[in-house]
């Protein structure tokens, strides 16, 4: 394995575990300012997995094994899937890292083990939120692979890494596809990510809970490893918008300014997508929940038409 | 169905269908008739009023009051303006109406778990507000009995666990919820059994925080009932203490002054603006809405600070008082009250135009939570629910009491039943209560506020719309001290109506549903 490829992997895992809970904080502040709120301030959810990762971790009595590995588990599928998604410095692909189907496929696994984990502690909400988190996956699954076949199509690659050099050598592609392209990730990063209409993240209001039910059961440092995960996973389809969509700044060589400035334009962009996520996330209520896959059948159209064009125009 | 037109002592008895002597019809102070009859003739006198659209408004037992009997039992029915009371007296048996009345069902288990009578013929007998743990044969509204706990059971048998309806068939599974929720809400047992995430049956449970209201008020003096009466549910804390005192004004014939009844009836449209508010707030709050809830959250914080400016209580406590109110609220702080619902009235409009003009929010309103009309009568479904299911019984419009008739509100009912007609019917209610609000503080006379008349020994029920729909209070005063005090509040009634309301919709809806009907734990559980 190159060098470059070793400081890759270490800068991409620590960036991204640094810059993540910045953004939860953001759209909880863009959404408290819309409501004429002051909000929790932007580093709340830094506070609160460090108070977390200090707390005693309490396990229900009909749990098994399940649960104590499950927030292991969690974490490492994301921080896998976080390696093939770079989001300050794309270098060389090596291995089998960066492939779009694995890489959906690492976000299956930890979205299965956080299910088992719901119904694992035996409580109903636990079981609810993993029902309800199955029928949606079972559903946005075939939605999910045509989107990225649609990227495969456009970039016509099955590895991130070589899209997101692509995008970054030739700058923003200034096409109608990519307006396409954007509003299918946007649906996906909002349903993977348990966002209003799909999952309100603020409520714990037993019976409309998903993503929140399946956690429920969590607590202690296990707690703030889900929390972490989730924001990492934010962050990750986050990157995978900006560096397709906006990718100026992207740094394509290891050099220190280099990485600085992309570190910095990332951090700009993603606060800036995340006030958007804040605004889109107030302007509407929560939808009917099985009025969901019509929002999924839109990133649908709208990447079945890339295919459409990519294959015939 | 021919409504029998109901005048004097002849009405009645065409109504029951016997002959019954005029010794045994009383005329209450409110134009309400009691009739006293045994059992025999109770069944069918039901019977009778079930088939003339009569609703039973309340049931409720009191111990020692005739003479002839160790219990009596009265029997509320209404219809429309007319109330009719039936009154048994029993030694520890009573017939069951539950099944020409669905709505006696609750009572009858409160009758049975408050004084021991049993209820032959019904066909729930399950324990209602006396949980597993306290001991057979404990009936804590006996005058016997001591107002202190009991011995507790700590541990039970499976033979004493709380039967709730079994659904059974392949897919179905049971939803326990609560009593202990993840949020910070009162106690309330939900056991659901769905098919996925469609919900087949609910069955509530309640009365996990039973305070022994109607015990605590016994043996006080009148005036010193009020603080409980305020305390039966916090966001009605006005109308139920203005009803207290209404029984109390009528069983002793004082006469209140004009000018107490305008400031009355101020606090109780303040409070009706409150409830609706953090309703309207709640249903968005529960469709994921929250710049709507923040604007109507917002809006109830002022109205509360302003109420606080105006009595010294953001729960407008302490003020109401038996004869009038305890002190009088100046006419520059009532002007001021004007300026400021005014400007209230503006960040209202725009606040429910954002959410009307929010089509995620109208598709999570619209036919989620439906209330049959056919359901109203049968449950005595009461208060803005009903109206918005068609119904269009406000006691302000059809008993008005205090100064109601000079101030009819206008009732705007809806005949679509869901989320979205109850969410409706409450905005035109806050609309209506300012507009009163505005009329009242323009017309109020000056003069006493209070009347100085002694309380006296009697009996007397008061019937009042509370924000949440009829409030129903029967005070007795013996020796110049509470006998028994029976409130029944529009949340007893309305509590089943969710068992209904439910069917066929999904799991994910409940929470809006509920805050929908707006139901207090506090103010079922006495």
């Amino acid at each position: 394995m190159a060098p470059d490829f070793v400081l890759y992997i270490i800068f991409n895992t620590l960036f991204v575990l640094a810059a993540a809970p910045l953004w939860i904080s953001v759209i909880k502040k863009v959404k408290a300012w819309t409501q004429g709120r002051q909000g929790p301030s932007v580093f709340q959810t830094y506070y609160m997995v460090a108070k977390l990762l200090r707390k005693e971790v309490v396990y229900s009595s009909t749990s098994s094994r399940i649960t104590r590995f499950t927030p292991l588990v969690t974490m490492a599928a994301i921080l896998t899937a976080a390696l093939f998604v770079p989001l300050i410095f794309v270098p060389e692909p090596a291995g089998g890292i960066g492939n779009i189907i694995l890489f959906l496929y690492l976000l299956a696994l930890a979205r299965f083990f956080m299910a088992l984990a719901g119904l694992d502690a035996g409580s109903t909400f636990g079981g609810m939120g993993s029902s309800r988190e199955m029928s949606i996956s079972a559903i946005i699954e075939p939605t999910t692979i045509i989107v990225f076949a649609a990227l495969a199509f456009v970039f016509r690659t099955t590895n991130i890494f070589d899209m997101f050099a692509r995008s970054a050598a030739t700058g923003t592609i200034t096409t109608p596809i990519l307006i396409l392209i954007g509003i299918s990730l946007f649906i996906i990063l909002i349903v993977e990510t348990s966002r209003i209409p799909v999952d309100n993240p603020e409520t714990h209001l037993e019976l409309t809970m998903i993503h929140e039910g399946m956690i429920l059961e969590q607590s202690g440092r296990n707690l703030a490893l889900m929390e972490l995960a989730a924001a990492v996973k934010l962050t990750v389809l986050m990157a995978l918008l900006i560096n397709l969509i906006v990718p100026f700044g992207l740094a394509t060589t290891l050099t220190a300014t280099g990485l600085l400035i992309a570190a910095v334009l990332f951090v700009v962009k993603g606060t800036i997508l995340a006030g958007i996520i804040g605004l889109f996330e107030s302007s509407m209520a929560k939808m009917r929940f099985f009025q969901l896959p019509s929002l999924f059948a839109m990133a649908f159209f709208f990447s079945a038409l890339i295919i459409i064009i990519e294959v015939f125009a | 169905m021919t409504q029998t037109p109901y005048d004097g002592t002849c009405g009645i008895r065409e109504l029951l269908g016997f002959t019954i002597t005029d010794d045994r019809i009383t005329r209450g102070p409110a134009h309400e008739y009691s009739v006293r009859v045994d059992e025999q003739e109770y069944v069918q006198a039901a019977e009778n009023l079930a088939l003339h659209d009569f609703a039973l408004a309340a049931l409720f037992a009191c111990e020692e009051f005739s003479g002839r009997g160790r219990y009596s039992i009265f029997s509320v029915f209404e219809r429309k303006q007319d109330i009719l009371i039936l009154v048994r007296d029993v030694d520890g048996h009573a017939v069951s109406i539950a099944g020409l009345f669905p709505s006696a069902c609750w009572y009858e288990r409160e009758c049975r778990d408050g004084f021991g009578i049993t209820f032959d013929g019904a066909f729930d007998t399950r324990r209602l507000l006396l949980h597993e743990c306290y001991p057979d044969g404990y009936h804590p509204l006996k005058k016997e009995v001591p107002n202190r706990s009991p011995e507790i059971a700590g541990d039970w048998g499976p033979e004493r666990e709380y039967p709730f309806r079994v659904v059974n068939g392949e897919g179905v599974y049971q939803v326990p919820v609560g009593p202990v929720h993840a949020g910070i809400i009162e106690p309330g047992h939900f056991r659901f059994s769905v098919i996925g995430e469609t919900i087949f049956n609910l069955e509530v449970r309640m009365f996990y925080k039973h305070r022994g209201i109607e015990k605590l008020a016994e043996g006080r003096l009148p005036a010193d009932c009020l603080p409980v009466a305020e305390a039966v549910s916090g966001d009605e804390s006005v109308a139920n203490a203005t009803a207290f005192c209404m029984a109390v004004e009528q069983a002793s014939q004082i006469a209140v002054p004009g000018r107490a009844w305008y400031l009355r009836t101020i606090l109780l449209e303040l409070e009706r603006i409150v409830s609706h508010l953090s309703d309207q707030a709640g249903m968005l709050v529960d469709v994921a809405f929250p710049l709507g809830a923040n604007q109507f959250s917002v809006l109830r914080e002022e109205i509360v600070r302003t109420s606080a400016r105006l009595t010294g209580s953001r729960f407008m406590r302490g003020r109401i008082r038996i004869g009038g109110v305890s002190e009088d609220i100046s006419s520059d702080t009532l002007s001021g009250l004007v300026v400021f619902l005014t400007e209230f009235r503006k960040r209202y409009r725009v606040g429910l135009k954002i959410v009307l003009s929010t089509p995620s929010v109208i598709d999570r309103f619209a036919t989620t939570g439906i209330v049959r009309k056919s359901l109203l009568r049968p449950l005595n479904i009461t208060g803005p629910v009903a109206r918005a299911s068609g119904g269009n019984s406000d006691v302000r419009v059809n008993r008005p009491y205090g100064i109601y008739d000079q101030y009819t509100p206008r009732i705007q009912p809806l005949s679509d039943g869901d989320v979205l007609a109850r969410f409706t019917v409450k905005a035109s209610e806050i609309m209506d209560s300012l507009d009163l609000i505005e009329r009242l503080v323009a017309d109020i006379p000056g003069g006493e506020t209070c009347s100085s008349d002694a309380v006296r020994d009697g009996h007397a029920l008061a019937v009042i719309e509370s924000p949440r729909g009829q409030n129903l209070c029967w005070v007795r005063i013996r020796d110049g001290r509470i006998d028994r005090y029976k409130v029944r509040t529009a949340s007893f009634c309305n509590w089943l109506a969710i068992e209904h309301a439910v069917q066929g919709n999904i799991l994910a809806d409940f929470p809006v549903i509920n805050k929908s009907m707006n139901l207090s734990y506090a103010g079922t559980d006495l």
